[in-house]
């Protein structure tokens, strides 16, 4: 009997055995799939020419709330949170978070101010550390520092004020701005901000090259190596690829960081333990050619391992750009023309770079080459600074100085005396504020406790809070100029080479019902803070006409590209009687379209051969944590999912696996990742480089683009402009719109710069609604944030506006001073 | 004993030596923070990294990081965190916050923890005991961020009986009753799980020590039974509880992340994960050195400190 069953039980093993690899072998997905013609017309662009000098700014700035005594006895103190993560640094050369941030514009004041206007609608400039506006003075340099005969904007005169001293009173002259800019740039300190008046919209004349004063820098590669190489460029290898920085060559002599691609010297990898094992000895030319070239083992790395190298000019400090006139008035000399001057040199000169000498001078710390400490400047390699890391190492020049100071707890800021604004009558109905408190708190709910106690004057709000505080009548909402998105790797191979099924991705009409299967809506309503459902890639936060402060996505041009994209017709004949209601009607969300389109996929992938029709199909999401929200976030978009799926072939077999991994924007960049959140923006002033900044830049993980796989420069879009229809790809079209140089359209079209605002919107549109029609991402919501405002203060407006908010700390006003306030929490009767 | 405890530092000392190298050679292995930010120069950041000397071999990183403490105390500076700041002023700095709070904690607790456990012992088996012991369970199962809500919200917020968050230095001294005051809600959170810790290893021990043959011994002798638990019973359970007590005394030093964020303590509680997140290299170095040194030390003392509290217990004795 015992020999039956085993003979039964080894027939069935191998039966199973058997069926299993007919099962493996019956289905092989194809080696590539082919997603066909990739060109869009993009519809119909009419050009205007840009009018003369841009427009004219507003320079009558808000009075301050009538009947409001600024300078009693009484004392007012505005206590704020911070997180305060790791530190920080409010050194203007080195700081890098927005708490620093806050920290310097307390202490410090820019060239120019940005302040509420009269209406309290938008916003009014005033010259603050300059004494008047700027002025062109760029006749006066042609011949010097590549100024030519007949251009303009590219040297600018500013008076400075002459009332502007530091916080111990002593007189800020031209001297200070030009000692300031050589620390800023001294090629010893390498400071963080360098690259501010180099890197920037405002580039002074060989501010860079005195940086970096003849030193080799390198840049990854933005294009196919052996493209370069054709093109004579060298490349480099960065050899921290194979872990052998450092190791040795026959001669003893150790790998530099980066090595030409060419060099085939060969150097010991002593992670090969026998020394005449196969590739115990690796140059950069063998690695390259065995494992980052076209077709070797790890080409999608290439983008990550492989650089230009070039080597900066050198300047000296005479040859840079700033250049003192008197004791009072100093000039900028830049390499590019500034467009729109009358607003963007103000805009660009919104802070300043002054360092205090003798404090920055006490502040600095000098190395030789090993790191050993020296004596003094002229005999140091490297010089570091904790210049304005506490009070004593701090100097204010602008309206509060730093009383007081505690490492990751708190910041106290009193009055600056000495600063010329409490004194020149030219800013009554400012600064009620004497005493401004930033305590460092970093969990919201003791700060929430905290605010409900009355002790901290504002506080962020979290989606759980929103069901208490909705309605509250001191909330108020921040728009920020994110867009959250969801992000799809469209790399047929890479995903392939998962096993997962899901390289069904690269299907257009899978991407595209999915994203018909998100309500947006409703997502942002349940998961988010304040987000508001967004369908667009650029939110309603860029202002595309600075001087009237009128935004993108409300311009015609931007609502007609979204419309247009969902399906919608508004005109005669059309769903909507005009394009406003078709805008408003419009929310992204058709699950019958999804349902139908996945239908469609599903027979697409099938006769594609990159699905069978019959197998499990997983597709990973990668997420940052899993907390509460990412979870339920995860939970709707699996539940939509597969709703979408229903009727389909897909039915059952599609589902969403979540994994947590806090460097996923890494992972995806590397092609790592099926799915992704990713939330971009750029500046809400300067929208037309949004495009080429953020979604268009590098398809292969060099740039900041998430949707891996999704090459803009395969993509031929087509835009009619003034009847004629000119194509370009997607990836020039978004340079060009970006202000890059694209020859083939500067030729047809000359420059952005040469066509009006709404002009341009056309353009940005064009590109914008092309991205998305690929469905290789899907805009979520439009990132805002929620907080409450204490019962002490008033902001000076409830329309928040891009560039002073709510009109800011000048203009923020007391119902209470701080005994009086203390008396009222006291009674018990504050509640929101 | 004064050979076996020259030998043990020393030890110690190889110990450190190896660990650091380990941690060194590993942390320097992983590849650096991307660098990726829209608008900004990418290449200053990769010059100042080689001006940190990030590019050299890891062996010749090593041994200028060597360099620089043994000639200078150097422990260098941070770049991905607290950046430009002196790694170990930023640690001198933050480190007594951690220190003082925890150390409130653990001395509070432990005699309440000790009396806890010896009541619980000597009513063993009757209600108090059982009362103590499902306390007990309770406040080991659950975590001290829980407390740290609960004790906020009730203490702080609903009661008002101490600030929601510490004081800063400039209201009051480190030292002083208004800075104690600010501390006992998160002294309170982290002491509970040290009071049921005790408590339950003190009772567990004393129990046992309690029905030894000896215990009956002194009490026919004539001792009365306070005399009994105190001069026999109390002092071999120690044997197990002492080393105990010293551990918690080395956890201080670590600090507690959720703690100190929820009563905004300025410590080094999240420090150490902080620099291996950012990958701050000096950050990670130094607070290597900094636990595994504490850590090493303590173990020295734990196992001297049984020779005090039982002569029989002797170390290094060859006989």
């Amino acid at each position: 009997m015992r020999k039956v069953v085993s003979i039964i039980l080894a027939l069935t093993m191998a039966l199973s055995c058997v069926s299993a690899l007919a099962e493996t072998a019956a289905f092989t997905p194809a080696d590539s799939y082919d997603v066909g013609e990739r060109a869009f017309n993009a519809g119909e662009v009419v050009l205007t020419p840009a009018g003369e000098g841009g427009g004219t700014i507003n320079t009558v700035r808000y009075a301050g709330e009538e009947g409001k005594d600024y300078t009693d006895e009484k004392v007012y103190t505005l206590v704020d949170t911070l997180g305060g993560t790791n530190g920080m640094d409010w050194n203007p050369h080195t700081w890098e978070t927005n708490d620093d941030n806050t920290v310097l514009s307390m202490m410090t004041i820019g060239f120019y101010g940005f302040y509420l206007n009269e209406n309290k609608d938008g916003y009014a400039i005033l010259p603050e550390m300059a004494a008047d506006y700027p002025v062109d003075v760029t006749s006066e340099y042609v011949g010097q520092f590549g100024v030519a005969e007949g251009e303009t904007a590219k040297a600018w005169r500013i008076a400075l004020n002459p009332d502007a001293c530091w916080e111990n009173g002593e007189k800020i002259t031209a001297d200070d701005y030009i000692y300031s800019m050589q620390q800023q740039l001294n090629p010893k300190m390498l400071n963080r901000r360098a690259d501010s008046y180099y890197a920037g919209d405002m580039v002074l004349v060989n501010a860079k090259n005195y940086l970096y004063a003849g030193k080799t820098t390198y840049d990854l590669i933005t294009e196919a190596p052996a493209d370069l190489l054709a093109a004579g460029e060298k490349v480099y290898l960065d050899m921290d690829f194979w872990g052998c920085v450092g190791a040795l060559d026959a001669e003893g002599n150790a790998a530099e960081k980066y090595i030409s691609i060419n060099d085939d010297t060969m150097y010991r990898d002593t992670s090969v333990k026998d020394e005449t094992a196969d590739e115990a000895w690796v140059s950069a030319k063998y690695l390259y050619d065995n494992y980052l070239a076209a077709g070797a083992p790890y080409e999608a790395y290439a983008s990550q391992y492989l650089y230009t190298a070039s080597i900066a000019e050198g300047a000296t400090w005479d040859e840079v750009g700033l250049k003192k006139i008197d004791d009072y008035t100093i000039d900028l000399i830049l390499e590019r023309p500034v467009q729109e001057a009358t607003f963007y040199m103000p805009y660009n000169l919104s802070g300043t770079w002054l360092v205090y000498k003798p404090l920055y001078e006490a502040c600095k710390t000098f190395y030789d080459a090993d790191g050993k400490a020296v004596d003094n400047e002229e005999a140091a390699a490297t010089v570091s600074t904790d210049y304005c890391t506490t009070v004593e190492k701090s100097v204010s020049y602008g309206p509060y100085k730093i009383s007081y100071f505690e490492m990751d707890k708190q910041i106290k800021f009193d009055r600056n005396e000495n600063w010329y604004g409490y004194h020149d009558g030219k800013h009554l109905g400012m600064y009620q504020t004497d005493i401004y408190q930033i305590n460092i708190i970093k969990e919201q709910a003791t700060e929430l406790m905290a605010f409900l106690a009355g002790e901290i004057d504002s506080v962020g709000l979290t989606a759980a809070d929103m069901a208490t505080y909705a309605s509250s009548q001191y909330i108020k909402y921040t728009p920020q100029s994110y867009t959250t998105k969801v992000s799809f790797n469209t790399d047929y191979e890479k995903l392939l080479s998962r096993g997962t099924g899901s390289q069904i991705l690269v299907v257009d009409e899978f991407r595209k019902a999915f994203a018909l299967a998100l309500d947006r809506a409703e997502f942002a309503a349940s998961y988010t803070a304040a987000g508001a459902a967004g369908l667009g890639l650029l939110n309603y936060m860029y202002v595309y006409n600075p001087f009237t402060g009128e935004t993108y996505r409300d311009s015609d041009y931007a609502k007609a590209g979204l419309v247009e994209l969902y399906g919608l017709t508004w005109g005669e004949g059309g769903d909507y009687a005009t394009l406003d209601e078709a805008y408003d009607a419009m929310t992204g969300y058709d699950m019958d379209a999804a349902k139908e389109l996945m239908k469609v996929a599903y027979d697409k992938a099938v006769a594609a051969q990159i699905y069978d029709g019959t197998s499990p199909i997983e597709i990973e999401f990668r997420v940052y944590s899993n907390d509460t929200t990412y979870v339920q976030m995860f939970t709707y978009f699996d539940t939509q999912l597969q709703k979408a799926c229903e009727g389909s072939g897909f039915e059952g077999k599609v589902s969403l696996k979540m994994t947590v991994d806090p460097d996923y924007y890494e992972t995806n960049y590397s092609g790592g990742a099926d799915v992704i959140f990713t939330t971009w923006g750029g500046s809400a002033m300067a929208p037309f480089g949004v495009m080429n900044q953020c979604y268009t830049d590098a398809y292969d993980g060099s740039g900041n683009q998430m949707e891996y796989g999704f090459n803009t420069e395969e993509i031929a879009l087509t835009i009619v402009v003034n009847g004629e229809e000119i194509t370009a790809s997607l990836h020039d079209w978004s340079d060009w719109v970006g202000s890059t140089d694209v020859p083939a359209l500067d030729e047809k079209l000359g420059v952005m710069g040469d066509y009006s605002y709404e002009t341009r919107c056309g353009f940005l549109a064009a590109i914008e609604k092309c991205f998305l029609s690929y469905y290789t991402t899907t805009p979520m919501y439009y990132r805002q944030s929620a907080s409450l405002i204490s019962q002490k203060i008033n902001y000076a407006t409830d329309r928040y506006d891009n560039i002073v908010g709510f009109g800011g700390m000048e203009f923020t006003t007391y119902n209470y001073d701080d005994a009086a306030w203390a008396e009222y929490v006291a009674s018990g009767e504050l509640k929101y | 004993m004064t050979k076996y405890v020259i030998k043990r530092i020393l030890l110690m000392f190889l110990t450190l030596f190896v660990i650091m190298t380990m941690c060194f050679v590993l942390i320097k292995l992983l590849p650096l923070p991307a660098v990726r930010e829209m608008g900004r120069d990418v290449n200053l950041i990769m010059a100042k990294r080689e001006q940190m000397g990030y590019n050299k071999p890891i062996m010749v990183q090593y041994f200028l990081f060597w360099k620089s403490i043994v000639t200078a105390w150097d422990w260098g500076v941070g770049e991905q965190m607290y950046e430009g700041l002196s790694v170990w002023n930023v640690l001198i700095n933050k480190l007594p916050y951690t220190v003082l709070v925890n150390l409130y904690s653990i001395l509070i607790a432990i005699p309440l923890g000790l009396m806890l456990g010896i009541y619980a012992a000597l009513k063993k088996n009757r209600w108090q005991d059982h009362l103590i012991s499902t306390l007990v369970v309770v406040f080991i199962s659950v975590p001290s961020y829980v407390y740290a809500f609960l004790v906020q919200y009730l203490f702080c917020f609903r009661l008002g009986w101490f600030p929601l968050t510490l004081e800063s230095l400039d209201n009051a001294s480190l030292f002083s009753a208004k800075m104690f005051r600010s501390m006992f809600p998160a002294i309170m959170s982290l002491g509970f799980g040290v009071v049921a810790g005790l408590t339950r290893y003190t009772r567990a021990e004393l129990s046992e020590v309690l029905t030894g043959d000896y215990m009956l011994l002194a009490r026919t002798k004539g001792l009365t039974k306070a005399q009994a638990i105190s001069r026999h019973a109390l002092r071999n359970a120690m044997v197990v509880i002492l080393p105990m007590i010293i551990g918690e005394f080395i956890g201080i030093l670590g600090g507690s992340l959720i703690i100190e964020n929820i009563f905004a303590i300025p410590g080094i509680g999240n420090l150490y994960i902080s620099s291996i997140n950012v990958r701050d290299y000096n950050f990670f170095m130094a607070l290597t050195v900094f636990y595994t040194f504490i850590g090493l030390a303590s173990g020295i003392i734990i196992d001297i400190s049984y020779g005090f509290i039982d002569p029989r217990i002797r170390m290094g004795s060859k006989k």
